[in-house]
C-alpha cells in the first residue's frame, strides 16, 4: 500500500500532514482478528461457560428442593409437571412447622450451633496465634498434634467418645465428690446435654478444628512481627496486644471460621446422633420426617409426601443458613485471600 | 526464677527498666505462647487422649454394656484384628475398593479445585457471584442436607427406573450427564484403556460430588493465588510469555506448595469423610451391634493405612515442591 505522506505547509507555523489512512474495516481486523485475540476470547468463553455450567450442577438441588416442596399430592403423579408444580401447597411447609416442632428444633440447634460456633471462632484463633507467633518448645510438636486430630477420623473414635461422654470423669473429680457424698454415681452422664460438644468447642477439638486453627496459623504467620513489635516497644503486654491489635485485624478470617463452624454444626448430624438419644432436646435433625398431620389423605402417594415432606425440611433447615451466607460469604473470599497461605 | 542470671546474653533490658520482671522477654512470649494454645493442651490431655487411650483399649477387648448402666471388658487380645481381617465378609474387599476409589478421586479433585481456582482468581464477569456460588456445597451441603439431597437422588433413580416422575426435578442429579458408550465411540480410535474411559466418564457424572468436595481446596488455593506477586506476572508479560507459559513457569511452581498442602488435606478428607465406602462400612458394623469393638479395630487399621499413604504422597510430593526463598 502506498502511504506516502505529503506535508503541507498552510500558514506561516502550522503545517497539515497528509497521508493516506488505513480504512477502518483494516485497522479494526488487524487489531481485532489475530491468534491473541481470538485465544483471549476463546478462553474467556469457555471460562464463563464452565463457571456457568458448574453454578447450574451447584445450585439445581436447591431448586428442586424447593420446587419438590411446594408439590401437592397430584403434582408428584402428574408426568408433565417438571420443575414447577401445577398446584402449589404449603400443606407440607405448614405440617412440618405445625406437628414436627421445627420452632422449638431451631431454638435448640441455634442455642448450640451460636455457642459452639462462637467458641470455636475465639477458640481456634487464640490456639492459632500462640502456634503462629510464639518460640516456645516443642511448638513443632504439638502442631503435629493439632494436624493429628485431624487425621483422625472422629468415626473412628465414636465408640470411645461416646464412653467418654457417658461415663465422664475429669481427673477424678467426680470420683472424689462421690465418696464426698455430693454425688451419686461415680461418674456423670453428658448424654441429652449440650455439653459434651461445648467442651469439644471450647478446646479445640470439635469437627474440623485443625483446619481453623491451621488457617488461623497460616494467616498469622502473615501479619508482620513489626507490628507486634512495636506494640511492645509502646508497653503493650501480649495479651492486649493480642486483644487490641490482632483481633481487630483478624475479622474477616474470624467470620469465615464461624460461618464453618456454624453451618457445620447446624447440619451436623454424626454428634447428634451420638450424644443424643430421643429423650434429649429437640434438635433439627429431628424434625426430618413426614409430618402426622399429612399422611391421611394421600395414603396411597406416601412416598411422594415424604419426598414433599423432606424436601421441605431441608429448605426450612437452610433457611437461616442462606440468609447467613448472603452477609457472610463475602468474608469468607476476603478472609481467605487475606490469608497468604504458602505451604 | 531468675532467667537473667543464666542467659545474660538473652535478656532484653530496655534502658531505665533493669531487670524488673526477672525474665527476658524471649522467655516471657514462650510463657505467653503456652498461655495461647493452653485450650487445646488441657483439652488434648484431659479429653482426647482418654478418648484415643480407650479407643486402642477397646479395640483390644470384648465389650459387653450391662444392664445397670455400667460395661464390662474381657482382654481378647488380636482376636478383633483378627476378626477383621480373617472373618468378616467384607471388611478387605471393602478397604481395598474404598482405597482404590479415594486414590482415583484425590488427584480429580486436587486438580480441579486447582483449575477452579485460577478461574475464579481471573477477571471475569460476575467474578464475585461465582465465588459465592462454589462455596455454597462446602458450607451448605454438609451432613444432613448431605443426606436429604442423597436420599432425593435415591428416589430419582428409583422413579426413573420406574418410570415415574418423583417431581423432584428431571434427570440431571440422577441420571447420567455422558454415558460410557458415547465415551467408548469417542475413545475407541485412541487406544486407551476401558479404565480410563470408565475413570473419566465416572468423574464427569461425579461432578456435583467432586465439586461438594473441593470447597475447602479452592479456598485454600485461592488464598495461594492471591499470595503470588502481581509483578512478577507483570515481568513475565513484558517478556512476552504468554498466558499458558506463564502457568507452567510461574504459577505452577509457586503454588506448588500448597499442591502439597491440599493433597494432604484432600488425602485426610477423602478417607475421613463419612460417604467413604469404608467408613460407611465401619459405621454400620458399630450401628449394627450397638457399639462393637470390631468397628474401633477395623478403624484403627484403617487409620493406621491413611499415616502410610499421607507419609507415601507427602515424601513423593515434597521433591517437586518449590519453595520461594524469602528473605
Amino acid at each position: 500500500m502506498d502511504n506516502t505522506t505529503r506535508i503541507v505547509k498552510e500558514s506561516k507555523n502550522k503545517i497539515r500532514a497528509e497521508f493516506e489512512r488505513t480504512p477502518l474495516l483494516d485497522r479494526l481486523r488487524s487489531k481485532f482478528i489475530n491468534m491473541y485475540t481470538v485465544q483471549r476470547v476463546a478462553w474467556y468463553l469457555f471460562r464463563f461457560l464452565f463457571l456457568l455450567g458448574i453454578s447450574y450442577v451447584i445450585l439445581f438441588p436447591f431448586f428442586s428442593k424447593i420446587s419438590s416442596s411446594f408439590m401437592s399430592g397430584e403434582d408428584f403423579v402428574d408426568v408433565t409437571v417438571r420443575l414447577l408444580p401445577k398446584n402449589p401447597t404449603l400443606a407440607t411447609y405448614a405440617g412440618v412447622i405445625k406437628y414436627n416442632g421445627y420452632f422449638e428444633a431451631l431454638f435448640n440447634t441455634f442455642v448450640l450451633s451460636l455457642v459452639c460456633a462462637v467458641a470455636q471462632t475465639f477458640i481456634c484463633c487464640l490456639i492459632g496465634y500462640g502456634f503462629a507467633k510464639f518460640k516456645f518448645k516443642f511448638n513443632k510438636l504439638l502442631f503435629a498434634l493439632v494436624i493429628f486430630t485431624m487425621v483422625v477420623p472422629h468415626s473412628t473414635l465414636q465408640l470411645s467418645m461416646f464412653m467418654e461422654f457417658r461415663f465422664f470423669d475429669v481427673l477424678g473429680i467426680c470420683k472424689l465428690l462421690n465418696a464426698m457424698g455430693v454425688i451419686e454415681e461415680a461418674t456423670i452422664s453428658l448424654l441429652n446435654t449440650n455439653i459434651p460438644l461445648y467442651i469439644l468447642s471450647f478446646t479445640g477439638l470439635a469437627y474440623k478444628n485443625g483446619l481453623f486453627i491451621f488457617l488461623m496459623r497460616q494467616f498469622f504467620r502473615g501479619i508482620p512481627d513489626e507490628l507486634e513489635e512495636s506494640a511492645y516497644l509502646d508497653g503493650s503486654g501480649v495479651f492486649s496486644t493480642y486483644f487490641r491489635i490482632i483481633l481487630p485485624l483478624s475479622v474477616t478470617m474470624m467470620v469465615t471460621v464461624f460461618m464453618f463452624s456454624f453451618c457445620w454444626q447446624w447440619t451436623d448430624n454424626f454428634y447428634t446422633n451420638l450424644f443424643y438419644t430421643s429423650a434429649g432436646p429437640y434438635l433439627l435433625p429431628d424434625i426430618v420426617k413426614v409430618p402426622k398431620g399429612l399422611t391421611d389423605g394421600y395414603t396411597t402417594a406416601s412416598t411422594y409426601i415424604s419426598a414433599a415432606a423432606r424436601n421441605a425440611c431441608g429448605i426450612l433447615i437452610l433457611i437461616p443458613l442462606i440468609i447467613l451466607y448472603l452477609f457472610g460469604q463475602r468474608y469468607i473470599v476476603e478472609g481467605i485471600e487475606r490469608s497468604g497461605i504458602t505451604g | 526464677m531468675n532467667v537473667n542470671a543464666k542467659t545474660p546474653n538473652k535478656s532484653v533490658s530496655a534502658p531505665g527498666k533493669k531487670k524488673k520482671r526477672g525474665a527476658s522477654l524471649d522467655v516471657r512470649k514462650a510463657r505467653a505462647g503456652w498461655f495461647f494454645i493452653l485450650p487445646f493442651l488441657i483439652g488434648f490431655v484431659l479429653i482426647y487422649l482418654p478418648i484415643i487411650y480407650d479407643s486402642i483399649k477397646y479395640s483390644f477387648h470384648e465389650l459387653r454394656i450391662l444392664g445397670g448402666g455400667g460395661f464390662e471388658l474381657t482382654y481378647v487380645g488380636w482376636e478383633n484384628y483378627f476378626n477383621a481381617i480373617f472373618v468378616d465378609p467384607e471388611f478387605m474387599t471393602t478397604l481395598i475398593t474404598g482405597l482404590k476409589q479415594s486414590i482415583l478421586d484425590i488427584p480429580s479433585i486436587v486438580l480441579f479445585s486447582l483449575f477452579v481456582a485460577i478461574v475464579l482468581n481471573q477477571k471475569i464477569a460476575g467474578r464475585a457471584a461465582f465465588r459465592a456460588i462454589f462455596f455454597i456445597p462446602v458450607i451448605l451441603t454438609t451432613g444432613l442436607i448431605g443426606e436429604i439431597d442423597a436420599q432425593n437422588t435415591m428416589n430419582t433413580i428409583m422413579s426413573n427406573a420406574e418410570g415415574i416422575n418423583d417431581g423432584s426435578g428431571g434427570e440431571s442429579t440422577a441420571a447420567e450427564i455422558i454415558s460410557v458408550m458415547d465415551m467408548e465411540k469417542l475413545f475407541a480410535n485412541m487406544m486407551i484403556g476401558q479404565e480410563i474411559v470408565t475413570y473419566v466418564v465416572g468423574l464427569v457424572n461425579n461432578i456435583f460430588n467432586i465439586i461438594n468436595r473441593c470447597g475447602v481446596q479452592m479456598l485454600i488455593f485461592l488464598s495461594g493465588l492471591q499470595g503470588i506477586s502481581p509483578a512478577i506476572y507483570e515481568s513475565c508479560s513484558i517478556d512476552g510469555a504468554s498466558g499458558w507459559e506463564t502457568f507452567w513457569k510461574v504459577t505452577l511452581p509457586m503454588v506448588s506448595p500448597i499442591i502439597l498442602v491440599n493433597t494432604i488435606y484432600t488425602v485426610i478428607d477423602a478417607f475421613t469423610a463419612a460417604d467413604n465406602q469404608v467408613m460407611a462400612y465401619i459405621d454400620t458394623i458399630y450401628g449394627s451391634t450397638g457399639g462393637d469393638v470390631l468397628s474401633s479395630a477395623m478403624s484403627w487399621m484403617y487409620f493406621l493405612l491413611v499415616i502410610l499413604i499421607i507419609a507415601a504422597v507427602s515424601g513423593i510430593m515434597s521433591a517437586f515442591v518449590f519453595y520461594q526463598r524469602r528473605d
